[in-house]
């Protein structure tokens, strides 16, 4: 009985086809509508819909991440990619790729004030890197052509980066181009669409009955006039697709990254050597700026000390993520453009300045007053005091929680790849979203974060440990009467 | 020589010394006596600079401290705080300096002496307790006696006019044996006021030169030893110690 009402139920409802984008930053591909924030829209989303529908099964959409689209696919969490999917040779190792149901080129993207850059080959010329999203076919053209790159999550940074200056040249899909730059006054097209490539449907390998189905259902609808129409509505249409009716086999360039090993390491090195720089540089900050934070809070007037702890719970109560992303994005508003790498070590910095500042508040009131008072009785002024006597003592009770802070900043870092900083958890995802090598990369990241952080720790153990042996602290803790 | 006059202070807002006034000549010993919370440990605190208090005065030699609202006790700090040493009853070393450190500490940094010859000086100290050769260790690999030779020498080493010394009996008996008395009698007969706070009337009996009994908050009666000891005038003193006697 039960079992006749489950395949009574299945033949009555259609059968879904989960299909997997990304809707941040997304547009026009498929993004949250924003006339209706709870539903999603983009041409990838009207040609989800009508694919399901010629093939007689009803599109399910699962909001996913670019970059690890194809792992995620892999995983099952749904059945086909559909997302300007590029075929590229290294992509082919992992999944099928449909018939293309659109041929779409490259556009290179300038400031309007622009008057070095016209090609691509200026960049190279100049020596100008040229921003892009990662793991797509233009990431992939500028990696083989020996281009310098800089990598970004979605198009809207990129070209806010642009017009703020971090970059000089943006290059991108014509669809992503059309949407975000065409109408921005301030940005201009550098040369003509070039590099003619397809979108496809993603499929998983073995899945040959789907990519069968799949296959037939784009033919029907380049045949009868429903991918024009949606294509149309998104006006990106133009006579080129046309060659996508017949049913010949069409011609378009695959893109492929290349990795070799010794390649790949030498760009795990520099990137770890900008978290060495990014870790280095937020903890300067972080202990300059933790010491008077910490002496305000618990030593200033009450005007200092509302501002250190309205500084303090603002810092701790917010995700760093955050922090960074409004540094970078939103000081650019007010006229403050600094680089990704400096805003990383700013915003990570005013970030742990705020936990340091504890640590050290903590470690000052560990000490006795008394040695205050002792240091005055021999005739010192307050500020040699503190040099003196207070500050080597609760130093030494600081240690292990600021090696603790200094080891959590290193992995922290990780946190800039928001911000287009190409440090070594940017690269991972890059290296491994390029490759599909999540587990072999991923183990070569994970021994550079130790390389950095196991001596790290052991420097703080052997300081630790000769500080201890000179002494264990606090003589006497009683109070005088 | 130190001299107060009409002392009075306060720590949030309980009166812990009322209108106290003494003179002390220089090259002498004095105990402070009295049942405790009776403000003995405030009047060094602020013999020391260490505690503001709200009227009178206290000179030092030729270095007077104001009271608190006076607008010129700031100024007079440093200076006096120069004049006055002071051995804490929990000793209070600092932990991160060796013993040779901690006695250093101020002559070199507050004197400006080159380092050498405060190092000259500070072994000759320790040389005259017989602890020299702890001077590299640390305060907490020392018994609690040789900590307090060291508190001593520390307060000693920045040659202070007056020296004040807060329950050095207290559960440590290095204060009796021969070589510390012996330092402290030096430091006076060259000049100098020791001051001692200490419940024991034993120990002072044969130390100090006077004695001063504190009552509440007062100043009861201040004579030379054996005169307070055998002829105390005041009720209060005679029933201090007839207590003290027995215990």
């Amino acid at each position: 009985m039960l079992l006749a009402f489950d395949t009574l139920a299945a033949v009555a409802a259609p059968q879904a086809l989960r299909w997997g984008g990304d809707p941040s930053g997304g547009a026009p591909y498929v993004f949250s509508d924003p006339s209706n924030p709870q539903a999603y829209t983009g041409f990838d989303y009207d040609f989800a819909e009508a694919l399901a529908r010629q093939m007689g099964m009803k599109a399910k959409f699962v909001p996913t991440d670019w970059e690890s689209i194809v792992a995620s696919l892999k995983r099952k969490e749904f059945d086909v990619i559909i997302d300007g999917f590029e075929p590229t040779t290294d992509r082919a190792r992992e999944v099928l790729f449909s018939k293309p149901y659109y041929l779409f080129r490259l556009q290179l993207t300038v400031r309007k004030s622009e008057q070095r850059i016209n090609s691509l080959e200026d960049c190279k010329r100049l020596g100008i890197p040229v921003g892009t999203l990662v793991n797509c076919a233009a990431s992939r053209l500028l990696e083989q052509g020996g281009y310098k790159s800089v990598g970004y999550q979605d198009p809207v940074g990129a070209y806010q980066d642009l017009e703020a200056g971090r970059v000089d040249a943006v290059i991108m899909d014509v669809a992503g181009e059309m949407f975000y730059a065409r109408k921005n006054p301030k940005l201009r097209p550098a040369g003509k669409p070039f590099n003619t490539g397809a979108y496809v449907v993603g499929i998983r390998k073995g899945d040959k009955a789907l990519l069968e189905k799949v296959n037939a259902a784009i033919d029907s609808l380049a045949n009868n006039g429903t991918t024009e129409k949606i294509f149309r509505k998104w006006d990106l249409w133009n006579e080129e697709q046309l060659s996508l009716r017949t049913r010949q086999s069409v011609k378009y360039e695959v893109t492929s990254a290349r990795f070799n090993w010794s390649e790949g390491l030498i760009k795990l090195s520099k990137a770890a050597g900008i978290t060495v720089m990014l870790a280095f540089g937020a903890m300067l900050i972080a202990v300059l700026l933790g010491v008077p934070l910490a002496l305000g809070q618990s030593n200033g007037n009450r005007f200092v000390r509302t501002v250190c702890t309205i500084y303090i719970e603002f810092f701790r109560g917010t995700p760093v993520l955050v922090q960074l992303l409004f540094l970078y994005f939103g000081l650019p508003v007010v006229g403050v453009t600094l680089p990704g790498w400096l805003t990383a070590i700013v915003g990570l910095g005013l970030n742990y300045a705020a936990y340091e500042s504890q640590v050290y508040r903590t470690a000052f009131q560990a000490v006795p007053s008394r040695q205050w008072h002792v240091a005055y009785s021999l005739g010192m002024k307050p500020a040699q005091a503190f040099r003196r006597i207070i500050f080597p003592q609760a130093f030494r009770i600081a240690l292990p929680p600021m090696t603790n802070d200094f080891v959590a900043l290193f992995k922290d870092t990780s946190t800039a790849f928001a911000i287009a900083v190409w440090e070594l958890a940017t690269a991972y995802r890059e290296l491994a979203n390029a490759t599909q090598s999540y587990l072999g990369i991923g183990l070569v990241v994970c021994c550079y974060y130790l390389a950095m952080s196991l001596p790290l720790a052991h420097l703080a153990h052997r300081l630790e440990q000769r500080l201890q042996r000179k002494s264990t602290g606090i003589i006497s803790s009683g109070s005088d009467t | 020589m130190i001299s107060i006059n009409g002392l009075t202070a306060s720590v949030e807002g309980t009166r812990l010394l009322n209108n106290v006034s003494m003179d002390l000549q220089s090259g002498r010993i004095l105990g402070i006596i009295g049942p405790s919370g009776n403000g003995k440990t405030t009047l060094l605190m602020c013999m020391c600079g260490l505690l503001p208090f709200e009227s009178g005065s206290i000179s030092i030699g030729d270095r007077t401290l104001p009271a608190a609202d006076s607008g010129t006790r700031n100024e007079a700090l440093w200076a006096f705080r120069k004049k006055s040493g002071i051995v804490f009853q929990h000793l209070h070393l600092f932990p991160h300096l060796s013993v040779l450190g901690n006695i250093i500490e101020a002559p070199v940094h507050v004197s400006r002496k080159p380092k050498a010859e405060a190092e000259k000086e500070a072994l000759g100290l320790l040389e005259k307790l017989g602890i020299e050769q702890y001077r590299n260790k640390y305060p907490e690999e020392l018994s609690g006696g040789e900590q307090q030779r060291v508190a001593i020498l520390r307060a000693l080493a920045m040659n202070p006019e007056a020296l004040m010394l807060d329950e050095p009996t207290s559960a440590l008996d290095p204060i009796r044996s021969g070589d510390v008395r012996k330092l402290l009698q030096e430091f006076a007969a060259a000049g100098h006021t020791v001051v001692i706070v200490s419940h024991s009337v034993r120990f002072l009996k044969g130390f100090a030169d006077q004695l001063a009994f504190m009552g509440k908050s007062e100043l009861i009666e201040m004579n030379a030893t054996r005169e307070l000891l055998e002829n105390p005038k005041d009720e209060r003193t005679r029933e201090f110690l007839r207590f003290s006697e027995l215990s």
